[in-house]
């Protein structure tokens, strides 16, 4: 059913439950003519039920457009978005309202203070997914205040507009919104950016929890690494439209098989500084060449220290070499000794 | 404290209009025609028809408070009997301008491009007819009537309407709110009327403000040609076209009409400014101090543009 | 200082930290400042000093509403519409700016210090190349000709690491990404040799990898030239990363400062400790998540005593009364605390 190597399903192991979500082969491309840009290329996912997983690139990665692809806001080129089995991501007009009615897949925007209208109740803004698709008001009512609680706010917050309300509870409601539906699966765009520090992790215990006791899949796409690490089951890398790393986060994090990867994670800020490579050593220094391979080539290898024109002259494919862990650097065994010896 | 500070840091609401003093003045103005308009002939201290030939021209005395006319007939009163035909017409024709501009505005953001591209090209032939030789026009069709003369200016004002609420309605439909909404499978027509309608009325009433002022202009400008209106009915611009007549035995006349003419024009062009500043909403009211003070730079924004300050 | 010491050894006697008397050495020096926001309706920098040596690097961390951005602009005489020094002074070594006209600062500004804010794209002129920009500042300020002017932009560029300064100095700011244009602020900032660079959020809009980057790079720059930095920024992680020594800011007052080896290691102050155990995480173990209960006053509501006082779970009567005054607990180590030498509170060890 999907386009991975069939490597991947034998590792997979039998009798676990189909995932939730699946995406396969996704291209998406975006602008027209000579603007047109490829913003997603090949890109396959699997989401299965109570995972938390994190979504993580710069700018330009397109960790955001294969968010909005999921939810419909985007249409691929090519590939499919798969939810619960059913394909979602050619639905049009009619079938895509009914199938976002059914609120299954929820979306949290970064920055409450845009996501929320300002001049509606907190009340009617968690309830109007359900107002949307129609149910009775009583009924409404009731969710409201239990998606509400679900986030840790109490109902009387109801009747306040969101300027009334500070910042992390802007983002709660914002999550109580997405929540009221009782969704089967949450994608969060760096739900935590536009909060300070003190709010940040209240959001991120809150999602915690939500998995657990929800069983709720969740998608959060971050930038921040750290965060990712205390929360998230799983890890996706995405480089330039690509997934370069896709593993079990704390495997990944501990020993990173890409080079993108490691740079990330040597390239975070760290109050103490146990690290045990340097950001330095994972990029090209000055003085040193940029490797010049074709088109074609690894997405990463203008930015790699360890790119060779024998193995990087092709993108490398999305390869398992673990259960679950799968990456897509040719040179995965060579690079990290390299990178030691690197001054 | 952060009472005081509320009051210092202006929240978008109607409130807040009512502190400008150019807003307090400008609506003392027009209550006073509103009233005129509403009671005029019958507050009117002298009948406006009062010919008095014995006192022709006369300078503003107790009895005349702004002197009388070629005919001895009492300006002030003339004035007063005027101000119904004057305003009300202009009202109907701001009116008709909203019946026929306002809806269309907010529906062609989501009744298709075939809609939309019409609609526009109706807007911008409309706005290449001059409004008063239009007006000129019509009434020789429809007849000699200042009610009948006001139709096509209110139709010339669709357009103004219809281009200020399209764009407004453009504006709000793209707020990430409604792509929020979207996402729960909401119909455009919920987008529109939860999200955006009401966000909608600031712009509509800012141009209701100027547009009546230049309604109200016209009328002065028809009635001052003499369209629409059988002497001796008293109307603004027809006193001022009389007056003009008379110049050399009345220098001061033309004054006091063209006076009344300018102040309620300039009353609603400066409440329409006391609205444009502020009583724009679809923002949050009252950030935290803590970001005000710092809009000194750009905020922190992402790929997407959404801000947060920084402090 | 053996007064000090003698005060030390009896906790009862709260120690006023020791003003340092200003020496040519420091670059900047901020004292007792106080600045006024909304025309006077708030305060918001309620009594801050720090300095920066000649060559050090110099972290403000905190909050939003916590004073450190106006300070910062403060030192800069770039206080927004409506806010004003309303005590205090701030010297730029020994020169005191404090009441400095515009001319004065535009003296200043260049030569003695450079900044670089958040967002570097809308500093610069979207129509014009990034080297004429930079060209033009060499020629006004540095009073260079147009030629020697070309040169050093090149030369510049060069230092702050844009790989193909020639290439760059063609381009307008549209064609470059957040990175190089930073890069080229910093070198706009520093073009006409300043002793201090103050950046203000400067790499917190950028990707982490540009962000290691630029922050190598002021690392570079001040081992080079021996430019000081004043680094501001709501992110610990970064500070205790490129600094050498910290100031932490809350609620419009320093509450601790010191080395980073002290602020991180041994932090006395417990907004100082919440703040690092909420940013630890840099070794990106699955952890349970601090937080930090409650929310900063917003400015202008402060209470009576510490500030921090609701939120602390140490706090005492003595807290909630009176102005807490900055103790001095170790070399360069203060702590604006009620108890900073209470055993309790030195001795609670952190799972850093």
């Amino acid at each position: 059913m999907t386009a991975t190597a069939p490597a991947e399903l034998r590792l997979d192991g039998g009798g676990a439950p189909p995932p939730l979500l699946e995406v396969e082969s996704l291209e998406v491309v975006l602008g027209r003519g000579w603007r047109a840009n490829k913003v997603l290329s090949g890109v396959n996912l699997k989401v299965n039920p109570g995972e938390i997983v994190g979504l993580v690139g710069e700018t330009g990665s397109g960790k955001t457009t294969l968010a909005r692809a999921v939810v419909g806001l985007v249409k691929p080129r090519r590939g499919r978005v798969l939810f619960d089995g059913a394909p979602i991501s050619g639905l049009r007009r009619r079938a895509l309202r009914a199938h976002r009615r059914q609120g299954g897949v929820q979306y949290v925007f970064q920055d409450p203070l845009r996501s929320l209208d300002p001049d509606l109740t907190v009340e009617r803004i968690v309830g109007e997914g359900l107002a949307i698709r129609g149910d009775p008001p009583e009924e409404i009512r009731l969710r409201v205040v239990d998606a509400l609680a679900q986030v840790g706010l109490d109902a009387s917050l109801m009747s306040r507009d969101p300027g009334q309300i500070s910042g992390g509870q802007r983002q709660r409601v914002s999550i109580a919104r997405a929540l009221a539906t009782g969704p089967r699966l949450l994608i969060c765009d760096e739900p935590v950016s536009a909060l300070d520090a003190s709010n940040r992790n209240h959001v991120l215990n809150l999602l915690s929890e939500l998995r657990g006791s929800l069983n709720l899949p969740i998608i959060i796409i971050s930038h921040d690494l750290g965060s990712l690490a205390a929360i998230a089951d799983r890890v996706v890398v995405l480089y330039r439209g690509k997934i370069v790393e896709d593993g079990p986060i704390d495997k990944v994090f501990a020993a990173p098989r890409h080079p993108y990867t490691a740079l990330l994670l040597a390239s975070t800020p760290s109050v103490t500084e146990s690290r045990s490579l340097r950001a330095h050593q994972l990029r090209l220094q000055e003085g040193e060449p940029v490797p010049l391979l074709g088109p074609g080539a690894c997405v990463f290898a203008p930015r790699c220290p360890f790119a060779l024109a024998e193995t990087c002259s092709a993108q490398p494919p999305l390869t398992g070499v673990e259960p679950g862990w799968s990456n897509a650097c040719s040179r995965h065994r060579d690079w990290p000794n390299l990178a030691r010896g690197r001054s | 404290m952060s009472a005081a500070v509320n009051d210092v840091v202006a929240r978008g609401r109607a409130g807040s209009v009512l502190r400008l003093r150019s807003a307090r003045i400008a609506l003392a103005v027009l209550a006073a025609i509103a009233v005129l308009a509403a009671f005029g002939p019958t507050l009117a201290p002298q009948g406006p028809l009062t010919l008095n030939t014995s006192s022709l021209f006369q300078g503003p005395s107790w009895h005349h408070l702004l002197g009388t006319d070629y005919l001895g007939r009492d300006v002030l009163s003339r004035l007063m009997a005027g101000t119904p035909l004057s305003v009300l017409t202009a009202l109907e024709a701001v009116g008709i301008g909203m019946v026929l501009g306002i809806a269309p505005g907010i529906a062609s953001t989501f009744l298709g491009r075939g809609f939309d591209f019409v609609a526009n090209r109706v807007a911008d032939a409309l706005m290449t007819l001059p409004s008063i030789f239009f007006a000129v026009a019509v009434t020789a069709a429809l007849g000699n009537g200042l009610v009948q003369a006001m139709v096509p200016i209110g139709v010339l004002l669709a357009p103004a309407y219809f281009r200020i609420t399209r764009a407004a309605t453009l504006e709000y439909s793209r707020a990430q709110y409604v792509e929020a909404a979207e996402l729960m499978g909401a119909s455009k027509f919920h987008l529109v009327t939860t999200h955006v309608v009401r966000k909608v009325f600031p712009n509509i009433v800012v141009t209701t403000a100027s547009l009546t002022a230049g309604a109200l202009l016209a009328v002065s400008f028809l009635t001052f040609l003499g369209i629409g209106v059988q002497p001796p009915e008293p109307t603004w611009g027809g006193v001022l076209s009389s007056d003009l007549d008379y110049l050399s035995q009345a220098p001061w006349a033309p004054f006091i009409p063209g006076a009344l003419i300018a102040a309620s024009v300039g009353a609603l062009n400066a409440l329409a400014d006391a609205f444009r500043d502020r009583g724009g909403r679809g923002a949050l009211a009252l950030p935290q101090l803590a970001q005000i003070t710092v809009r000194t730079g750009p905020t922190l924004e992402d790929a997407n543009g959404s801000q947060r300050s920084v402090a | 200082m053996a007064l000090n010491d003698l005060l030390l050894d009896d906790p009862s006697v709260a120690t006023p930290a020791v003003r340092g008397i200003p020496t040519r050495e420091d670059v900047l020096r901020i004292d007792d400042l106080h600045v006024s926001v909304h025309e006077g309706l708030a305060t918001a920098v309620r009594g801050v000093s720090l300095r920066v040596g000649a060559g050090e690097t110099v972290g403000l961390v905190g909050e939003s509403g916590s004073g450190k951005t106006l300070t910062c602009r403060a030192a800069l005489g770039l206080l927004p519409a409506g806010c004003r020094i309303d005590g205090g002074s701030v010297s730029f070594a020994g020169q005191d700016v404090t009441a400095a006209s515009r001319r004065a600062w535009e003296a200043i500004h260049g030569s003695q210090v450079g900044a670089v804010f958040q967002d570097p794209a809308s500093y610069l002129n979207p129509s014009l190349t990034v080297g004429a920009q930079l060209a033009e500042v060499l020629r006004v300020k540095g009073r260079l000709s147009r030629q020697q002017a070309r040169r050093r932009a090149l030369e510049l560029f060069g230092d702050v690491g844009l790989h193909q300064p020639g290439r760059v100095f063609h381009q307008i700011p549209a064609e470059l990404s957040g990175g190089m244009l930073q890069r080229a602020m910093v070198a706009i900032a520093i073009s006409c040799g300043p002793r201090l660079l103050i950046a203000d959020e400067a790499t917190t809009a950028l990707d982490v990898t540009i962000q290691a980057e630029v922050i190598d790079l002021l690392l570079d720059l001040r081992r080079r030239n021996g430019l000081a930095v004043m680094f501001v920024s709501h992110d610990l992680a970064v500070v205790a990363e490129l600094c050498d020594r910290i100031y932490v800011f809350y609620a419009g007052q320093v509450v601790e400062s010191g080395t980073v080896e002290e602020i991180v290691h041994r932090p006395r102050h417990p907004y100082t400790k919440a703040l690092v155990r909420v940013a630890s995480g840099g070794d990106f173990r699955r952890r349970h998540l601090e937080v930090i209960p409650g929310s900063p006053p917003q400015v202008g509501t402060y209470m009576a005593g510490c500030s921090f006082a609701d939120r602390c779970r140490f706090a005492l009567g003595p807290c909630c009364s009176g102005e807490v005054q900055s103790v001095v607990v170790g070399d360069q180590h203060e702590v604006r605390c009620a108890r900073a030498n209470d055993v309790e509170l030195s001795e609670e060890l952190l799972p850093v």
